[in-house]
């Protein structure tokens, strides 16, 4: 009976192509939206992700981690009085503007961070020094915005917020959610860019002592600081993903793309495989004329899905895969874990095997007898 | 000659009430090992109707057939189709192979769902006996007519069945590969022992045949013997 299944799949290359399109299609809508879903959550808060800050102080309110206000720099010490608290250091993260050598200005986030503690330095540096930063208007930028920003090699000089700014290094795929890219420098050079009082920071990062109880920390960093707030990191991460990704409506968005792809699979495997049924009606008579129990035709149609799901996932995943490699070197962050992989071959499976449900209904409803009519 | 299939006061109503209608009216026949069995009739006198019972493939309203003295009218559904396959053989006129299949794969096939061990060769064997070793690779849409009613012929005889049902079987080939067709078959019941049973229009089929049952209205007719066949033809 095997041999049936694989046969008439095999045997109209149109339906085939047709029934493979439908599977193709959805499939590398669902790995690329959602891929484009996991992207966002990752790009949105990567600079919280790779914080290694155990808590974070910010100004009351603040909506995510892009939108911070300045607070009194002396909260710091207070907060280093908090018992729990091994190491309190100031950090920044503020639009600024960046002028391009042609005059013209594009946005980018400042990051300013403590050189001496790491909280907040920039990860995948793939040229130069982190160390380097320790001089004055030296600054990181990432690779995949070298033309944005209008940078080629480290010593480019330009201008940041009216002073200038050296390049010291170059990272690699620290992506922003927004389209201002990151550029990384001390807190000290931070503060001058922003134009900051000596005295004001944007966060506070707490590092706490080991083996503290982290919510114990900020019930009594909340108390001992007046007019903040305290943030863990997992809240910080989930108030700015839910900001970028839900708040402006970019995650639901792809969610929905990918939620409609596999709508959109559904629908038109089901069509080719119940079609495919439909041309195989007699076949399936005259097998149960001979003796075939619906058991046994239910498997030939099983199979038939089976054999599409996987030749199409096939297909899929490696235009998928090229789409995900392809984007590997833009600002757009698509994200494949083999995880997700395997999630969407189970998908295909699913969907193809749901689709033969109406089939196999068909079949149930064969007349054996219909074989005898002509 | 043994009665291998027996017949008795086959009923078969379609519908109910106003609608009711009466496709066979108290059938009685018997059909033995060995003879090549034709039963005749104009189009919706039953005919089709009694082969699709004698098959295992329509239930009957009352009335008994007994194959090798046991009862098959009642079985549950879900036995019939064990009964099909162990017992009988088709043969369709429109041929009903799998366009997708080549000639020793719809053999096969058939062989694989009978449980028949080395389905390949079977298969291979089958087709070698109708004349048909060469074109074991051949798919359906490369077979003349008659050549696919042989590939048909020879899956009908995966599992050894005793008895052939066939419908039609000549309709749609011209005079050599219908003489051909029928020498097979009769062959079958000659040496193999076989119960054939056909349902034609074609006067091709009498030379071939023992008996003629005419069925009219759903009722036996007039049946006549091979010796009067033979003074027919």
């Amino acid at each position: 009976m095997n041999i049936l299944a694989w046969k008439n799949l095999l045997h109209d290359r149109v339906r085939l192509v047709v029934t493979l399109t439908g599977i193709v299609f959805a499939l590398v809508l669902i790995a690329v939206q959602f891929g484009m879903f996991l992207g966002f959550l990752d790009t949105s808060a990567n600079v919280v992700e790779h914080n290694t800050a155990d808590l974070w102080i910010s100004a009351p309110g603040i909506p995510h981690v892009n939108g911070g206000s300045p607070i009194a720099e002396s909260k710091r010490w207070k907060a280093l009085q908090v018992p729990g608290v091994e190491k309190a250091v100031n950090f920044t993260l503020f639009f600024l503007n960046w002028k391009l050598p042609n005059g013209a200005f594009e946005t980018c986030q400042i990051a300013g961070f403590d050189l001496d503690s790491g909280m907040g330095a920039p990860w995948n540096v793939v040229e130069g020094r982190i160390e380097d930063l320790r001089a004055e208007d030296t600054v990181f930028v990432d690779e995949l915005y070298k033309k944005k920003l209008g940078v080629s090699r480290i010593g480019d000089t330009l201008e940041l917020n009216g002073k200038r700014a050296r390049v010291a290094g170059f990272t690699h795929g620290i992506r922003s959610f927004t389209t201002a890219p990151y550029v990384f420098t001390s807190f000290k050079n931070a503060q001058t860019y922003m134009r900051l009082r000596e005295s004001e920071t944007i966060f506070i990062l707490i590092r706490t002592r080991p083996g503290a109880d982290l919510a114990a920390v900020k019930t009594r960093l909340l108390a001992a600081v007046p007019g903040v707030d305290v943030f863990t990191r997992a809240e910080m991460l989930q108030r700015t993903q839910n900001y970028w990704v839900f708040g402006t409506g970019a995650g639901t968005t792809t969610l929905m793309g990918a939620i409609l792809g596999l709508l959109v699979g559904i629908v038109v495997v089901a069509q080719t495989i119940y079609a495919a049924t439909i041309d195989h009606l007699k076949e399936f008579g005259t097998l149960k004329a001979m003796g075939a129990t619906n058991g046994q035709i239910y498997r030939v149609i099983i199979l038939q899905a089976v054999l599409a799901a996987v030749m199409g996932y096939a297909l899929g995943i490696s235009i998928a895969l090229f789409v995900v490699n392809s984007t590997a070197e833009t600002d757009l962050l698509i994200k494949l874990p083999w995880q997700v992989a395997v999630g969407i071959f189970g998908m295909t499976l699913l969907m193809c095997m749901s689709a033969s449900l109406l089939s196999i209904r068909k079949a149930t409803t064969i007349d054996p007898a219909m074989v005898f009519r002509g | 000659m043994e009665s291998l299939l027996s017949v008795r006061d086959l009923v078969k109503t379609y519908g109910k009430g106003a609608n009711e209608v009466h496709a066979l009216c108290g059938v009685s026949m018997d059909i033995r090992a060995g003879e090549v069995l034709v039963l005749m009739g104009p189009s919706g006198s039953g005919k089709t109707t009694l082969i699709s019972i004698l098959g295992g493939i329509l239930t009957a309203t009352s009335g008994s057939v007994r194959i090798e003295g046991r009862e098959v009218v009642g079985l549950p559904e879900k036995e019939l189709p064990a009964l099909r396959r162990e017992l009988f053989g088709f043969i369709f006129q429109g041929f009903n192979l799998f366009p997708a299949l080549t000639a020793q794969e719809n053999v096969a096939i058939m062989c694989r769902l009978k449980g028949v061990n080395s389905a390949n060769l079977r298969a291979a064997e089958l087709l070698e006996s109708v004349g048909l070793g060469a074109k074991l690779k051949s798919y359906p849409a490369d077979l003349s007519g008659g050549q696919k009613q042989r590939v048909a012929i020879a899956r009908a005889l995966a599992g050894e069945p005793r008895i052939i049902l066939a419908d039609e079987p000549t309709a749609a080939l011209d005079s050599v590969s219908g003489r051909t067709v029928l020498e097979i078959l009769s062959g079958l019941a000659r040496e193999k022992n076989r119960a054939v049973v056909i349902v034609t229009h074609d006067p091709r089929v009498l030379e071939y045949c023992d008996r003629i049952v005419h069925i009219e209205d759903g009722r036996v007719g007039a049946e006549e013997s091979r010796r009067k066949v033979e003074a027919m033809v």
